[in-house]
């Protein structure tokens, strides 16, 4: 940004500021009628207050933010920042262009929700948080850190992790907005989120490798035979709720089925009868 | 149950962090976990019932107007469950009273969820409410509302928990009935459990192109496991590397591109 732009701008790091930390408030009153209507209404209070001195000029700028929107929450951000850019650009416009630079506002996020919504899902739902808890689960699953006192370092791995990238894009998203304007757009592309989500997901499958080994991996210091005989059985469980998980039966359904599936083998005499069937995994 | 009213505090907290405040995370069982248990006095129990639960339900998303179950209040009943019932009938595999503070807790944390969709539907009342002020230029009480919803969704994740933990409770006869085959069953019940979170993360992840990586990595982690002397948080630590060097491979290949 240029010394020009800076002081031509209203806002200041203030505003900016606290606009972002309200960021944070987006979903409190998310409702099923208008979704983040409040939210984002709500978060950009700061910046209406200083680009509309007049009260009524202020309540029918916050009014049109009142309108539906729906979004991924992280990248809301981006939608913020351009919106703040825009409505001080807005402000500096004559006085007939501006109904023009209003429709141009909502545009933007009616445009932008949709797309940023389906990216933050599966960049974040789908991606960054699943690879996170794997690196979690199995670290837990490798006994690793859990000597007495140790057992808050895989959270706080995780959390760290997690938050890095959640904290990070949020911020660059609400800077490069302001930055861009109507025109974040077209910034979004050159983020490479796309082969992110590609690299990220493979190394969740590296992780889950991993996993799978853990889970059946105390056997093979018992016997050889056996392990394999458990390992082929656990690949074909993994493959059946596979399948059942992609008929979208629920994982609370399929848990109840497995409870009983574990009590048929409990009641079933061979198995019960003989200590060796100890499952894999169990201490 | 000891610990209730500092577990009900904790749950409540945490509870914003689910969608309305934030969203770092703090809500998922592998960190709320830990934390029931920290306070119930045994951080193992809250840290191994917290993966599983995670590993399970890795895949529930809140994709537009979908609000899946909410494993706040599934990990912190369960796991606080769990640690009651682990001070109570012995010898019990921890394994077998995971799975039955679990099955406990499912139906619970699903009627939370209920109790949050009609919140949010009650939530459209405060939506009219802020239009109102808005027209008539009372921004300070339109910013007010914030507030006052943090409060109101304070309270649900607090009485939310409460009733959750006091029913879970009242299910503790129900265990110390159970016969010991049954108990059993619990515990094979565990390991086919970790079955279902494996599959979960493939159902999630795996692709018909990427099959074949997960095969390799089975395959050239199991011969690292069987064959040599790396085991346990270095395999984690080597997955980590590849897989970031992977995923800086895929974003470099996008930028030339």
């Amino acid at each position: 940004m240029s010394p020009e732009e800076k002081t031509m701008s209203p806002l200041s790091f203030l505003e900016l500021v606290l606009t972002f930390w309200r960021s944070f408030f987006l979903q409190v009153v998310w409702n099923f009628e208008r979704y983040m209507s409040y939210g984002i209404a709500y978060c950009l209070l700061p910046v209406l207050k200083k680009t509309y001195p007049v009260p009524e000029e202020r309540a029918l700028a916050l009014a049109r933010h009142m309108e539906y929107f729906n979004t991924h929450p992280y990248m809301a951000s981006f939608v913020l920042g351009a919106v703040s850019r825009m409505e001080e650009t807005k402000q500096q416009l004559p006085k007939p262009k501006q109904k023009q630079a209003e429709e141009e506002i909502s545009a933007l996020k009616v445009g932008m929700m949709g797309p940023l919504a389906a990216m933050g899902d599966s960049l974040f739902w789908a991606t960054i948080r699943p690879y996170c808890g794997l690196i979690a689960v199995t670290l837990v699953l490798s006994h690793a850190f859990q000597v007495k006192g140790q057992h808050w370092i895989i959270p706080l791995l995780f959390l760290l992790v997690y938050n890095t990238a959640h904290v990070g894009i949020r911020l660059m998203g609400f800077l490069q907005g302001y930055r861009h304007g109507d025109q974040v757009v077209l910034s979004l592309r050159r983020y490479g989120f796309q082969d992110a989500i590609r690299g990220l997901k493979l190394a969740s499958i590296l992780l889950l490798g991993v996993l799978i080994v853990f889970v059946n991996v105390s056997e093979i210091e018992r016997e050889v035979g056996l392990f394999i005989l458990k390992f082929v059985f656990f690949t074909a469980l993994v493959g059946l709720f596979t399948f059942a998980l992609h008929r979208k039966i629920s994982p609370s359904q399929l848990f109840y089925a497995v409870l009983l599936f574990g009590l048929v083998l409990a009641f079933w005499p061979q198995l019960s009868a003989a200590p060796a069937i100890a499952p894999p995994g169990g201490h | 149950m000891a610990h209730w009213l500092p577990v009900s505090l904790l749950m409540a907290l945490i509870s914003l962090d689910v969608s309305a405040v934030g969203q770092f995370m703090f809500s998922r069982p592998i960190v709320i976990g830990p934390l029931v248990g920290w306070i119930c006095g045994v951080p193992q129990i809250g840290l191994e019932l917290g993966a599983l639960i995670e590993l399970i339900w890795i895949a529930d998303v809140a994709v537009g107007a979908h609000l899946p179950m909410d494993l706040s209040v599934l990990a912190g009943i369960s796991v606080a469950f769990a640690c009651e019932l682990s001070q109570g009938r012995s010898p019990v595999p921890t394994e077998a009273l995971m799975t039955f503070a679990l099955g406990v807790s499912i139906p619970l944390a699903a009627l939370a969820t209920e109790g949050e969709i009609l919140l949010r539907k009650f939530h459209v009342r405060w939506i009219h409410f802020a239009q109102r002020m808005i027209l008539g230029s009372h921004f300070q009480t339109f910013e007010w509302i914030n507030s006052i919803v943090v409060g109101e969704l304070l309270l649900k994740g607090f009485l939310t928990a409460v009733a959750g933990l006091t029913l879970a409770h009242w299910s503790t006869p129900l265990w110390n009935l159970l016969p010991v085959t049954v108990i059993q069953g619990f515990y094979y019940a565990h390991w086919l459990l970790l079955a279902l979170g494996c599959s979960a993360v493939i159902d999630l992840l795996v692709e018909r192109k990427s099959v074949i990586y997960l095969l390799l990595a089975i395959a050239t982690v199991m011969s690292l496991a069987l064959f040599s002397p790396i085991q346990g948080v270095y395999l984690v630590s080597l997955a980590l590397f590849a897989g970031f060097v992977l995923t800086l491979v895929y974003v470099g290949r996008g930028e030339t591109a």
